[in-house]
């Protein structure tokens, strides 16, 4: 959190070429959104949560999966966050273009999953 | 050397273990078997999440007769994708799932559940609105759009016989999400968002995807 007391937050998106970029978003906001609006291009999808298109690793932070249509503990406990349908709880730090890994992780755990992503 | 690089290849006179029709696109530079899976995933997601789906919400749009025509198009085009890709996943060396469970949890895109039922959990406490109704079809033609150009990508200019059946599942999913762009911007927002569309000559007609008559009569049905 931005330490203000404004429920604002700082998102660094790591990128597979090793750039870097910061958005700043609100408690109510997709992640996917916050980064849309700032002319980030992250893959994506279903927009529901459900296939694993805008798979990220989380590196530091929290998020919000309620509004996932499909997201389990066992995702979260491994690291990976759907950030169509996620939104922030902290200041974020994730690793974006993490489909495979998480697809990885789905069959690993016998969780439902596309096979293709 | 060779001036017919497709008269090449690997495969002997009389071998029934291995096709043409597939070294060709490995020689081209196509994953076959990731485009196996791609296939799979698309297809779950044209019979379970959509067909299946859709069937429960024409159910609940009583009341609205035209979108419940609409919506009827769009879920029996739906398993005329799937009715026309399948059998490619087999040309390929693929296979449906052995379990119609397993086969549904790997759709590519999301169940179209009905609003208001916790994703299918329950039944709805209200009816849900048609606008509510008419979004997750506006939502569910979209993923399938981007799954199915996604396809064309990765066969366009090497796989020309999944490129067309792409293509032609494409055409209709593109038309189905103006349709019901059209239908949801007037019924939630008072807009008209025009999407060209009037009728299809008969429910599911699929002037781009029909591949084989399934239901009535036989070719040319």
């Amino acid at each position: 959190m931005a330490g203000d007391g404004t429920d604002t937050f700082h998102i660094t998106f790591e990128f597979p070429d090793g750039s870097e970029h910061t958005v700043t978003t609100d408690r109510d906001e997709y992640v996917l959104a916050a980064a849309r609006r700032a002319g980030l291009d992250l893959p994506s999808r279903c927009e529901v949560g459900w296939d694993l298109t805008c798979a990220v690793r989380v590196l530091d932070g929290e998020l919000d999966h309620t509004d996932a249509q499909r997201y389990f503990p066992a995702d979260q406990q491994a690291g990976f966050a759907l950030i169509c349908r996620a939104t922030p709880r902290a200041d974020l730090r994730l690793r974006t273009h993490q489909a495979i890994a998480m697809r990885d992780h789905r069959l690993a755990h016998r969780l439902p999953t596309p096979y293709g992503v | 050397m060779t001036e017919k690089p497709h008269a090449t290849g690997t495969v002997a006179p009389g071998d029934v273990t291995r096709r043409v029709g597939i070294e060709m696109l490995r020689q081209r530079g196509i994953d076959v078997e990731q485009l196996i899976q791609k296939l799979i995933d698309n297809a779950a997601a044209e019979f379970a999440s959509t067909y299946y789906y859709y069937s429960i919400l024409r159910m609940y749009l009583a009341g609205h007769e035209d979108y419940k025509e609409i919506c009827e198009d769009a879920r029996l085009e739906d398993r005329q994708h799937y009715e026309l890709i399948l059998p490619r996943i087999y040309e390929l060396g693929g296979s449906l799932p052995y379990s119609l469970h397993e086969f549904a949890d790997r759709a590519g895109c999301p169940h179209a559940y009905l609003p208001g039922t916790d994703n299918g959990s329950h039944p709805p406490e209200q009816p849900p609105s048609a606008a509510d109704i008419l979004t997750v079809l506006l939502e569910s033609e979209r993923c399938a759009i981007r799954s199915w150009q996604e396809i064309c990508d990765i066969c366009a200019g090497k796989d020309p016989r999944t490129y067309d059946l792409a293509a032609r599942i494409l055409n209709e999913e593109i038309e189905h999400e103006a349709w019901f762009i059209e239908l949801l911007a007037m019924e939630r927002d008072g807009q008209v968002q025009p999407s060209g569309h009037f009728r299809r000559g008969a429910p599911g007609e699929a002037p781009y995807s029909r591949n084989r008559a399934f239901h009535h009569g036989g070719a040319g049905n």
